[in-house]
């Protein structure tokens, strides 16, 4: 499987560190638009300890903070591009923008999130895919659409509202 | 001028449209309100349906479902009553 962005990569993009970093790879990615990310889920999770004591479940809202980080990935990917696109100048050295620019400053907030379905529940070894499509916008906002499958099989799927961070 | 029929007509149209949007708002947006309680002049948002500028996205993406009519960011005012509403999707359908 191809590598898009690894978790260095992602660490550049998305301010989010230990414990709460729910994402280990980027494996497809169309700035702004679409992106698939994976994150391996193990028994040595933090949150495992205390959910439960007796039975390791993953919690239903960090599957759906781990798609909330994709999508910022794939937003600030896009505002990347954007960026690049409206200067030339900087295009030319694409490289060190991302380091002048701390894009990750710029992820934006959780607005809303719909008809979030739990499949089945998430347990330590599994591998989760998370998909994000981002659909439509109306002024700062973004309806973005969201899943999780393990397995191919769907485990968690919704529909977040998002919003660009107020310049 | 136009014959009395063709007013009434025109009207019924009218209603038509309105009726329309406002199941197509409750439905799409649940709210708790039944459709024939919406008047035609009450504001969409804040105190008269109690919308707020998270619902403006989901009411952009129905009437772009539904009219197949875009209204654009700057556009918001179109949004403040049925009526308004109306007479944006009238102006903005083609024929």
């Amino acid at each position: 499987m191809k590598v898009v962005m690894d978790v260095n990569e992602i660490k550049k993009t998305i301010p989010h560190r230990w414990p709460f970093l729910l994402l280990d790879r980027i494996v497809e990615l169309k700035p702004g638009v679409t992106g698939v990310g994976l994150k391996n889920v193990t028994i040595s999770e933090p949150f495992f300890e205390g959910h439960f004591p007796n039975e390791s479940i993953m919690p239903g809202v960090l599957i759906v903070e781990a798609m909330a980080q994709l999508t910022a990935v794939v937003y600030c990917k896009g505002a990347l591009e954007a960026m690049k696109e409206s200067n030339e100048e900087v295009a030319a050295t694409a490289e060190t923008v991302a380091e002048d620019i701390d894009i990750s400053s710029r992820v934006g907030y959780l607005v809303s999130i719909k008809d979030m379905k739990f499949m089945k529940p998430v347990v330590p070894g599994d591998q989760l895919r998370l998909r994000a499509d981002i659909g439509k916008s109306y002024g700062i906002l973004s309806k973005v659409k969201v899943s999780a499958h393990v397995n191919h099989e769907c485990v968690a799927s919704g529909v977040l509202v998002v919003s660009q961070r107020p310049e | 001028m136009l014959t009395y029929l063709e007013t009434k007509e025109l009207a019924q149209e009218r209603r038509q449209l309105t009726d329309r949007l406002k199941e197509i708002i409750v439905e799409r947006l649940d709210l708790e309100i039944d459709p024939k309680l919406i008047t035609d002049d009450q504001p969409i948002f804040g105190r008269g349906l109690g919308l707020d500028s998270i619902d403006a996205l989901e009411l952009f993406v129905v009437i772009e479902d539904e009219f197949n009519v875009t209204v654009y960011d700057d556009n918001i005012e179109v949004f403040s009553s049925i009526n308004k509403l109306a007479d944006y999707i009238v102006e903005n359908t083609e024929e």
